[in-house]
């Protein structure tokens, strides 16, 4: 079964998205053979404060062991401590970062405190790059993909974290793997043809990970992009969970 | 499952104009399930505004790919309206000697414009299908130029006689489908763009299916992606049948 490392659980006010609540996405993931998946809270993109989206969401997959929850976090709240007591007791001890939603750069020196408390609770750092397509988002939400020279300075900054980073299309996930190293992408936004022979051929095996981008993108055709790829049987085990599972320290 | 894909440009920015290229496209699209491709042309590798004979020369590649696979390529004819109508028609004619089905037009123009009287009635005179690039405008300011949902639509509702495709679901959005509703001789291509979910179901409780028609933009798009989203899509085996393959053979009377 597939590890999904780009999920999200709630509604999206700019377009006609499926809506599940925990037990039917579980479902919907797993009629698509994705048996595990780190969920983040979509209310929490863009609320004042993401706490109380993501205790929302704690809650409502604890009984839904398909689901692992992904708290999100917004480094530029004077209450991130607290943001993070939160995320430590979920079962990924990791966080999700929206830089471009909450309006903050990954890069600025400002969040130095906020990085080394991360490291030393060790908690994993997930960064959104996207959610939509930018020509077609809502008008008036002039928000763009986090730039990759921003994520670069961020990368060259903190050389010992290790992020993963979502939503990367793939003109930016060459540019960025030339900047860096440490870190790791995911499959939701890369798109050309054979996009998973493209990955394999381009990019080191171990830094790949699976994503649907669910509810976003139709899910059936991030699996098909995958499962579709000629890969080696090692190389495929490795996108489709085994990365993700040692990401995530599962 | 029976598929044809109405958008593809298996030339792309000169790439893939050669025997070999052509047959390994070919070869990745029947590995998919694709069992016939539309080639549209390499129609951006002389920017937006070709010459006549930039133009010629896109078509000739086109023409090589039909006759070097007959049995997998059907093409259309790429064209730049603001030529005039002298050389449009020329054009035309020649590609439909060469077995062209249809007209693609880029964005050397908005499809509002008086240059595509001349296109359209060619496409008349010669029968064949109109495909034209559309995006929604909301967010790129490039109107003058680049074709709106709503352009497009005009551009049918100004010409009943011709068989448009409105090519990009995705970039038309909700928007462009609701332009598109009523328009009759309109289809609109489920090509281009991420498999967003929501709006191929729109697409079809507000279109219905005569009116949907698969394509990909490969080789921007991964064929395995465009099929998955419509094979994912909640919709009945004889709408997905018309989607996927049906529409198009109508439309082009393949």
């Amino acid at each position: 079964m597939l590890f999904d490392a780009h999920v999200h659980l709630g509604s999206w006010p700019f377009s006609f998205l499926p809506e599940y609540n925990a037990p039917q996405l579980a479902a919907h993931l797993k009629a698509h053979g994705i048996g595990r998946a780190a969920v983040a809270p979509l209310a929490a993109v863009l609320a004042p404060d993401p706490l109380p989206a993501s205790r929302a969401l704690l809650a409502a997959v604890r009984k839904v062991p398909a689901l692992l929850p992904l708290p999100a976090v917004n480094p530029a709240l004077a209450h991130w401590r607290e943001q993070l007591d939160l995320a430590a007791t979920g079962p990924l001890r990791a966080i999700k970062l929206y830089p471009n939603y909450h309006n903050y750069k990954l890069e600025s020196p400002r969040f130095a405190p906020f990085f080394a408390e991360v490291a030393a609770r060790g908690l994993r750092i997930v960064i959104g790059v996207r959610l939509e397509d930018e020509r077609h988002r809502y008008f008036a939400l002039n928000i763009k993909g986090v730039p990759v020279k921003s994520l670069a300075a961020f990368l060259k900054q903190y050389p010992k974290l290790h992020p993963l980073v979502l939503g990367l299309y793939l003109p930016e996930l060459r540019e960025l793997a030339k900047a860096a190293k440490n870190f790791s992408a995911d499959t939701s936004c890369v798109e050309w043809i054979r996009s998973a022979e493209t990955l394999a051929k381009e990019f080191p095996h171990d830094r790949i990970l699976f994503s649907s981008h669910t509810p976003f993108f139709n899910t059936r055709a991030g699996v098909d992009k995958l499962t579709s790829g000629d890969l080696p049987a090692k190389v495929r085990t490795a996108f489709e969970s085994a990365n993700a599972e040692r990401f995530f320290g599962l | 499952m029976r598929a044809i894909d109405i958008h593809t440009h298996p030339v792309f920015f000169g790439k893939g104009h050669s025997r070999r290229e052509a047959n390994e496209f070919a070869a990745y699209g029947q590995s998919n399930g694709i069992e016939h491709m539309i080639a549209l042309g390499d129609v951006l590798v002389f920017g937006k505004d070709p010459t006549a004979k930039q133009i010629s020369f896109i078509n000739d590649q086109t023409a090589d790919l039909i006759r070097w696979r007959p049995d997998y390529y059907t093409g259309f004819c790429c064209l730049n309206p603001t030529l005039g109508e002298k050389p449009v028609m020329r054009e035309v004619e020649r590609c439909v000697e060469m077995g062209f089905r249809g007209i693609k037009l880029e964005i050397s123009n908005n499809a509002r414009d008086a240059c595509m009287k001349p296109v359209m009635r060619a496409a008349e005179q010669w029968d064949i299908a109109v495909l034209q690039h559309s995006w929604s405008m909301t967010n790129i300011r490039q109107r003058s130029y680049h074709s709106d949902p709503e352009d497009t639509c005009l551009l049918a509702r100004r010409h009943p006689n011709v068989r448009v495709i409105m090519a990009h679901l995705t970039g038309c959005g909700y928007r462009g489908v609701l332009e598109a509703k009523g328009v009759d001789n309109l289809v609109v291509d489920t090509s281009g763009g991420y498999p967003e979910a929501g709006i191929l179901d729109y697409a079809l409780e507000h279109l219905g299916a005569d009116h949907i028609v698969y394509g990909s933009d490969l080789p921007i798009r991964e064929t395995s992606v465009t099929l998955g989203r419509t094979l994912g899509t909640d919709m009945s085996e004889s709408e997905r049948e018309k989607i996927l393959h049906l529409n198009t053979r109508r439309i082009l009377k393949l």
